[in-house]
C-alpha cells in the first residue's frame, strides 16, 4: 500500500515539473507560501491561545484569502483553460489579482487591530 | 305616556341635588381662633402709654370694644384735650371718638370747627377725611346731612377704589340716618367680599394683609347691623374671615392690633352671624377618674355662650361604628360645658363625637365634629409559665405569677425544651377583654447585655401565647447560654397604667460549641470596610520568546518563497526599464508603504483619501505597462507561429 503510494507521489510530482509552465510554478511556489504562512499562524493560535482574537482572525483571512485570490490567477492564465476565458488576457487577470488583494489587505489592516 | 320617561331622570336628578347638600352640609369649623391668653396680650398690646392721638385713640377704643377700660380715665381724657388740634380732621376724628369711649369726657368742639367738619363733607375731600369728619360729628352729636354724605360718598368711591377706602366708606355710612338712601353703599359689600383672596379653602382674606380684612369685617357688621339687613357672607366665609383674622396671635403694630380688637367686637356681637368656638378644655380624654367630657363653647373673644345649649348629637365608637350616645345634653358649670360620657359605659377606644350649639339662630359653625379617647386601666391575669418538652413525654409544670411579684424560680430551658408563655389582658372597671397595641415580652441577658425582643400574640379568644423555642430561636440569642431576665411590656394610647413587669428570669443552655468566642456588639454605625473596585485583569501574555520564535516562524516561508523563485528562475532580466513600469512598480510599492502607515497611525477615513490618489495613480501606470506587456507577448506569439523553426522562440512548454 505504502510502496504504492509513493509511486504515486513520485509520478505526479515528475509530471508536475515536466508539464507545468514555469509561469505557473512561479504562482505555485507564492501559494505554498501562503499555505505555510496560514499554517504557522494556525499553530501559534492553538499552542498560546487566541489573544488577541481579532489580530488572529485578520491574519488568518488574510492568508485565505491570499490564497484563493493566487488560485484564481492560476486558473485564468493557465493556458489549458483559455478556452473558459476568452475575454480574460492574463495582463486583466493579473490586474483584478492585484486589485482584489489591495481591497483585502485594506479590511486585513483595519481588523488587524 | 309621554310623561313617564321624563320621571325617571328627574326623579334620579332631585335625588342627586338632594344628596349633595347632605353632603354639602359638613361645613366649617374655625381652625384659628383668640385662646384667653392670646386676648390678655392683646390687651396688654392695647394698654401701652400713649405717645400721640393716635395711638391714643387706638388703645382707648380698642380697649373698649373689647370690653375692658383704660387704666385711668381721667388722664386719658385729659390728653385727648390737651393733644387735640382743631384744624386737623383726623385730630378731631380721634380725640372725639376715643373720648366717646371713655365715660364723663368731653372734647369742647367750638362754631368754626364744626363748620370746618360740614365743610369736609365734599366731593372734593377723600373719603378718609369724609369719614373722619362723619364719625367725629356723630360721635359729638351734632347734626349732619345724610343725603350729601352718600352722594359724596357715591362719586369719591368711583375714584377711590382701593380696598381701604371702600371699608371706610361703609364705616361712614353706618353712621348716617336710616332715611338715607344707603343702598349703593351697601352693594358695596358684596364687591369688596369678592375681592377677598381664598387661601387653600382655610383663609378668606385680602392681599392688603390682616389689617384691611379685619377693618373690612368690622365696617361690614357695623353697616349691616345699622341697615338691618344681612350682610351678603356665606357661613363658610364668614368662618374663612376668622381662620385669617385670628391666626395671627403677636401684632406688628398698634394699628394692627386695633384693628383685630375691632373685628373680634364686631363678630362677637353683631345681629347676623356669631362664629362659635368649640374646643375640649385640655386633652379630649374620659376614663373613670375623669369622667367628665369638658368643652368650652365660646364666641370669638372667648366669653362663653352661657345661653346656647350645647347637645351631642351622636357618639360612635370609630372601631365598630356603634352609636353610643344619641341627643344627650351638656350641662354647664362655671362657663364649662360638661358631660359625664362614662356614664354609658363605653369601651376603651376612640369614639366620633357630633356636637351641636343652638339656642340662637346668629350662630355660626355651631356643628363640630370631635373625637373623643376613652382610656382604661389594665390589669394582667392569669400567668402562667412553663417549660414544655418538645416531644411532650414529660408533663408541663405551670407556674402561676401574679403582678408585680416575680417568679421565685428560675426557669431552664435547654434545647429540648420550649418556653410557654400565656396571659389575659383584661380592662380593670368592666372585665372585658384587651388586645393593646404593644405587648412585647422581652429577654436581657444582664451579663452580656444582650437583649431580644419578642411579640405575644392573642388567640380568637383573646388569650395571649408566648412561646420560645430554644433550638429554633438560638440565631437571635447568638447562641450564648445564662440567665435571662424576662419582662413583659404592655402599652396602648388608650391605656394609663402601662406596664413594664419584671416575670421570672429565665436560664436558656444552647449548645456551647455554637457560642462565639466573645460577644460581638454589633457595630451598626462603624465605617463598614472599604470596598476596593478591581479593574479588569489584563489578559495574561505569552512571555516574549515565544511570541518572538512564532514570529519568526510565520516570516519564514517568505525566505522559502524567495529561494523557491529565484530556483525557478524567476525572469527578472525581461524587467522593462520604461517608465510606467517604473511608475506602476513605484505606486505600487507606495500602497504597501499606505498599508503600513495605516496600520500604525491612519484610520479608514484618512487611508481611503490617500489610497484614492495612489490607486488610480498606480492604475494608469500599470493599465500602461501590462498593455505594452500584452502587445509584446502578442507580437512574439505571431512571431513564433510564423517562424515555428526558429530558435528564439521563446514559447512557455505546453502552450497551444
Amino acid at each position: 500500500m505504502a510502496a504504492s503510494l509513493f509511486s504515486v507521489i513520485s509520478r505526479f510530482l515528475e509530471e508536475y515539473t515536466n508539464t507545468t509552465p514555469n509561469k505557473l510554478k512561479l504562482v505555485d511556489a507564492y501559494l505554498l507560501y501562503i499555505l505555510l504562512t496560514g499554517a504557522f499562524q494556525f499553530l501559534y493560535c492553538l499552542l498560546v491561545g487566541t489573544f488577541p482574537f481579532n489580530s488572529f482572525l485578520s491574519g488568518f483571512i488574510s492568508c485565505v484569502g491570499s490564497f484563493i485570490l493566487a488560485v484564481c490567477l492560476r486558473i485564468q492564465i493557465n493556458p489549458h483553460n483559455k478556452g473558459d476565458f476568452l475575454t480574460v488576457s492574463p495582463e486583466r487577470a493579473f490586474a483584478d489579482f492585484l486589485f482584489a488583494n489591495t481591497v483585502l489587505h485594506l479590511v486585513v489592516v483595519n481588523f488587524i487591530g | 305616556m309621554s310623561i313617564s320617561p321624563w320621571i325617571l331622570p328627574s326623579c334620579l336628578l332631585s335625588s342627586l341635588v338632594l344628596s349633595g347638600l347632605v353632603l354639602g352640609a359638613h361645613a366649617l369649623t374655625p381652625s384659628h381662633h383668640l385662646a384667653a391668653s392670646d386676648v390678655a396680650r392683646l390687651e396688654a398690646v392695647l394698654s401701652q402709654s400713649f405717645t400721640d392721638l393716635q395711638s391714643a385713640y387706638y388703645s382707648i377704643v380698642g380697649l373698649n370694644k373689647l370690653g375692658v377700660s383704660v387704666a385711668d380715665t381721667d388722664e386719658a381724657c385729659r390728653f385727648l384735650q390737651s393733644n387735640v388740634d382743631p384744624t386737623s380732621i383726623a385730630s378731631l376724628f380721634y380725640a372725639a371718638e376715643a373720648s366717646q369711649s371713655l365715660s364723663g369726657c368731653e372734647i369742647p368742639v367750638s362754631n368754626e370747627t364744626r363748620d370746618f367738619l360740614l365743610a369736609a363733607v365734599s366731593e372734593d375731600s377723600t373719603i378718609s377725611q369724609i369719614h373722619n369728619s362723619v364719625s367725629t360729628l356723630s360721635s359729638l352729636g351734632l347734626p349732619l346731612a345724610s343725603q350729601e354724605v352718600v352722594s359724596a360718598l357715591t362719586s369719591r368711591i368711583t375714584k377711590e377704589d382701593n380696598v381701604y377706602a371702600i371699608t371706610l366708606a361703609l364705616q361712614t355710612a353706618a353712621h348716617l340716618s336710616q332715611q338715607a338712601d344707603l343702598s349703593g353703599i351697601l352693594e358695596e359689600i358684596e364687591d369688596l367680599a369678592a375681592r377677598l383672596d381664598d387661601l387653600g379653602g382655610v383663609y378668606l382674606q385680602f392681599e392688603e394683609g390682616l389689617e384691611a380684612t379685619a377693618l373690612f369685617v368690622t365696617a361690614a357688621y357695623a353697616l349691616s347691623d345699622h341697615v338691618d339687613m344681612e350682610p351678603p357672607l356665606k357661613e363658610d366665609q364668614v368662618i374663612q374671615l376668622v381662620n385669617s383674622i385670628f391666626s395671627k396671635k403677636s401684632w406688628d403694630s398698634l394699628s394692627e392690633a386695633f384693628s383685630v380688637a375691632c373685628a373680634a367686637a364686631a363678630l362677637s356681637n353683631n345681629r347676623f352671624h356669631v362664629p362659635v368656638i368649640v374646643s375640649a378644655l385640655g386633652p379630649a380624654t374620659v376614663s373613670h377618674r375623669q369622667p367628665l367630657l369638658q368643652l368650652q363653647v365660646t364666641n370669638v373673644l372667648c366669653d362663653p355662650l352661657t345661653s346656647a345649649s350645647v347637645v351631642v348629637e351622636s357618639a360612635s365608637s370609630v372601631t365598630t361604628k356603634s352609636a353610643i350616645l344619641n341627643q344627650s345634653p351638656f350641662s354647664l358649670r362655671d362657663g364649662i360645658f360638661e358631660l359625664n360620657f362614662m356614664n354609658s359605659q363605653p369601651a376603651s377606644g376612640y369614639y366620633q363625637f357630633a356636637v351641636a350649639v343652638t339656642g340662637d339662630s346668629r350662630l355660626v359653625a355651631n356643628h363640630i365634629e370631635l373625637k373623643v379617647k376613652v382610656s382604661t386601666e389594665v390589669v394582667i391575669s392569669n400567668m402562667d409559665l412553663s417549660v414544655v418538652d418538645k416531644d411532650q413525654s414529660i408533663g408541663t409544670k405551670t407556674t402561676r405569677v401574679d403582678y408585680p411579684s416575680k417568679a421565685k424560680n428560675s426557669f431552664v430551658a435547654d434545647s429540648h425544651q420550649n418556653f410557654a408563655m400565656s396571659f389575659q389582658l383584661v380592662d380593670v372597671n368592666t372585665g372585658v377583654e384587651l388586645t393593646p397595641h404593644q405587648t412585647f415580652v422581652r429577654l436581657h441577658n444582664q451579663k452580656t447585655g444582650q437583649e431580644v425582643v419578642f411579640v405575644a400574640e392573642p388567640d380568637s379568644k383573646n388569650l395571649y401565647k408566648f412561646e420560645l423555642d430554644t433550638a429554633e430561636r438560638k440565631s437571635e440569642f447568638d447562641s450564648i447560654s445564662g440567665t435571662y431576665a424576662l419582662y413583659l411590656i404592655v402599652g396602648d394610647a388608650t391605656l394609663e397604667n402601662p406596664i413594664l413587669w419584671n416575670v421570672a428570669d429565665v436560664v436558656l443552655k444552647f449548645l456551647d460549641e455554637e457560642a462565639p468566642a466573645t460577644v460581638q456588639t454589633k457595630t451598626l454605625y462603624v465605617p463598614k470596610p472599604e470596598i476596593k473596585h478591581l479593574f479588569r485583569e489584563p489578559e495574561k501574555r505569552p512571555p516574549t520568546v515565544v511570541s518572538n520564535t512564532f514570529t519568526a516562524l510565520v516570516l519564514s516561508p517568505f525566505l522559502l518563497l524567495l529561494i523557491l523563485w529565484i530556483k525557478l528562475g524567476a525572469n527578472i532580466s525581461n524587467f522593462s526599464f520604461s517608465p510606467s513600469c517604473i511608475l506602476f512598480h513605484v505606486g505600487h510599492a507606495a500602497m504597501l508603504g499606505l498599508m503600513y502607515v495605516y496600520w500604525t497611525h491612519l484610520n479608514m477615513f484618512q487611508t481611503l483619501k490617500y489610497l484614492a490618489i495612489l490607486g488610480s495613480f498606480t492604475f494608469l501606470a500599470g493599465n500602461r505597462m501590462l498593455a505594452q506587456k500584452a502587445v509584446k507577448r502578442y507580437l512574439r506569439l505571431s512571431t513564433c507561429n510564423k517562424l515555428t523553426s526558429k530558435k528564439g522562440c521563446n514559447l512557455p512548454q505546453g502552450t497551444g
